[in-house]
């Protein structure tokens, strides 16, 4: 049956060729929009596991719906560090700088030059490293001592602005925040205790633009009476799978709206599924051109069948049964579903490289300051070959070919011998 | 002798748009096994619709056929096909021969449906070719042979698979009176060196009379029956 139907795809070598064309380009489009599709939503997971710590939860105070609240009790953070699953709950501060109505709170070196922070951060040192330890890399000198005041550790950015060092290890620094009554200005001066190495990285926040003091000063700057001096919790979490329930256990503690806690696991979950929604809604766009495959097949198989009447007609009297009839059709169909197949699967693999180069090559052009900061990374969309991807879009041009082939194959097998003999 | 073949009573017609045409209003003979039968009579006599319901092609609208006792009518499509297949050979005006096939693969097309092994098919189809004077032109395709050749083959895969009754319709209508001669002696050569039953529908006298008996048609009824100069 199969040489037999080989054979007559060999008789027919452009009308075989054309209708395999179809079913490759079909499966061509779905490979390539597969691929393309997995590597993008690769390279954004990637991109969030760098920006965000899967593990790591930040508790806000207030939240869209409820408006800001004041912040977290020293007692707070303990009740969270007590949650089972949690590793540790670490407070910050923040003292922003820049303009305010009391005047301008910056940080400047001994000579009075601003450096390139943009806040404050007051952090207990060795919880902090202990949460977010890829972001507290030390590029130079050391962290302070636990119980160790006036030291300063610098962001990347902080010391160094246009490629000046503006501030280095042992240097003093002054932290000036202006005062409206009565009108002053309060000085702190730290010596700079180390500079944190260049992250770089995008997420919640970046690092290198960031200074950091620990929490005993920031509190003797805040004034050391405040109940609630905490404006964020960083919460670490043993199991990644754990996360959604502690944030919710969190949100019950302080009751609902009072709190945003911010699930970074849960995010990437949700933008992940986005992504693959979009992933198969260009899947589902490619899966048209192998339907159109599929309604050429019909078309060309159709008209076939009309030519070989007679011929259906000769086996027929010759003792061919209906099946034997339609799975001679079916094979032939069914060999160009998998000639076009495996020569669409090739392709598709060439094609998805193809196109990621070329919408590279799009994206290098196209960089403009407002998309991409020059400390960020380019994007680079480099496809992913999957073997289930290849499966299914393998799977699917047969059954288009069946189910398209069907028809005209079923007229064969139903024709009527005398009648087929007598066909011109 | 056995009677191979009963035919009783048997009625057809054709719609032809409004109009019902009829082409066999009751016809009824008996073959005997390993007899050379001519069905003769002029264009619409109803001749080939006669031969297409022995054949298992078609269905009457009336009547029975006794195949070796079996009623035919009485089967299914697939088992009208596996008669065909097994006990009844083919043999046509046009030859009908598959185009892109060469002789020997034509021949063999019927031991290939009935699942045949190739290396026994090909044997056979070779010996077949051999005895109906092809052997030398197994590899040549139709449109390389010349219209008595293509007979020869088509004869040969009429009888590739041993039929009990081989069935020829107008087998001389498209061959020069000399090729059709030789196609009407190998037929009866075959006839009695194999002892096959053959019936043959012709419109030509004299090939009629190369048949051990003659069944006269005329609109759809036999007019008479005769002895054959054999």
């Amino acid at each position: 049956m199969v040489s037999m139907a080989w054979l007559n795809l060999k008789q027919r070598k452009l009308r075989t060729f054309l209708t395999t064309l179809g079913v490759a380009i079909g499966i061509t489009t779905i490979l390539a929009m597969a691929f393309l599709g997995e590597g993008f939503r690769g390279e954004i997971k990637q991109r969030m596991e760098q920006g965000f710590e899967l593990d790591v939860l930040i508790v806000f105070p207030g939240s869209f719906t409820a408006g800001l609240r004041e912040g977290f009790s020293q007692k707070d953070v303990n009740y969270i560090k007590n949650i089972s699953g949690v590793d540790l709950a670490t407070p910050l501060i923040t003292i922003p700088l820049g303009n305010f109505s009391e005047g301008e709170v910056k940080l400047c070196n001994k000579n009075g030059t601003k450096l390139g922070a943009f806040t404050v951060g007051a952090v207990n040192f060795t919880e902090i490293r202990e949460v977010l330890p890829q972001r507290f890399n030390l590029a130079a000198g050391k962290f302070p001592e636990r119980n160790e005041t006036k030291k300063i550790i610098l962001g990347y950015k902080a010391s160094v602005i246009n490629e000046t060092t503006v501030a280095r290890v042992g240097d003093n620094v002054t932290l000036i925040i202006p005062m409206k009554t009565p009108t002053t200005t309060l000085n702190f001066t730290f010596t700079v205790s180390g500079i944190l190495a260049r992250g770089g990285t995008t997420g919640i926040t970046n690092f290198d633009y960031w200074a950091f003091i620990s929490i005993e000063d920031a509190l003797s700057i805040i004034g050391k009476g405040k109940e609630k001096p905490y404006q964020i919790i960083l919460v670490k979490v043993s199991n990644i799978q754990d996360a959604d329930s502690i944030a919710k256990e969190i949100e019950r503690y302080f009751g609902f709206y009072s709190v945003s806690v911010f699930v970074p696991a849960a995010f990437t979950r949700q933008v992940n599924n986005i992504l693959s929604l979009v992933q198969m809604f260009l899947i589902a766009i490619g899966s048209i051109s192998l339907l159109v495959a599929g309604v050429g097949i019909m078309n060309i198989m159709t008209v076939t069948v009309m030519e070989r009447t007679r011929e259906i007609g000769i086996l027929k009297a010759l003792g061919a049964k209906n099946r034997t009839v339609l799975s001679m059709f079916l094979t032939e169909v069914l060999l160009v579903g998998i000639i076009g197949g495996l020569i669409g699967e090739f392709t598709g693999c060439l094609f998805s490289y193809c196109l990621a180069y070329i919408l590279n090559g799009f994206l290098q052009t196209n960089r403009t300051e407002l998309l991409e900061r020059p400390e960020s990374q380019n994007i680079k969309l480099t496809p992913v070959l999957s073997i289930t991807w290849m499966i299914i879009a393998f799977a699917f041009a047969v059954i288009i070919c069946i189910i398209f082939g069907l028809y005209p194959a079923r007229k064969a097998s139903k024709m009527n011998p005398v009648e087929a003999l007598r066909y011109e | 002798m056995a009677k191979i073949l009963q035919v009783r009573n048997i009625k057809k017609s054709y719609q032809m748009g409004k109009v019902v045409v009829p082409a066999l209003r009751g016809i009824s003979f008996d073959v005997e096994e390993s007899e050379f039968l001519a069905v003769l009579g002029p264009s619409g006599s109803g001749k080939s619709t006669l031969l297409h319901i022995i054949g298992c092609l078609d269905r009457p609208d009336e009547g029975e056929i006794l195949f070796e006792g079996i009623n035919i009518l009485s089967l299914t499509d697939d088992g009208l096909a596996e008669l065909r297949l097994k006990k009844i050979g083919f043999v046509f005006q046009f030859f009908n021969l598959l185009p892109r096939l060469t002789a020997l693969e034509n021949v063999k097309i019927p031991l290939t449906l009935a699942g045949i092994s190739d290396k026994e098919a090909d044997e056979r189809a070779r010996n077949l070719l051999e005895l109906v004077g092809l052997g030398k032109r197994l590899n040549h395709k139709p449109s390389e042979l010349s219209g008595g050749e293509q007979q020869r083959v088509a004869i040969a895969r009429a009888l590739i698979n041993n039929p009990k009754l081989v069935l020829a319709d107008e087998p001389t209508g498209n061959l020069d009176t000399n090729s059709g001669w030789e196609i009407v002696s190998l037929m009866r050569k075959l006839n009695e060196e194999l002892g096959q039953t053959f019936i043959v529908v012709t419109h030509d006298p004299q090939i009629a009379e190369a048949a051990d008996r003659i069944i006269y048609l005329k609109d759809g009824l036999i007019e008479g029956i005769k002895r054959g100069l054999r």
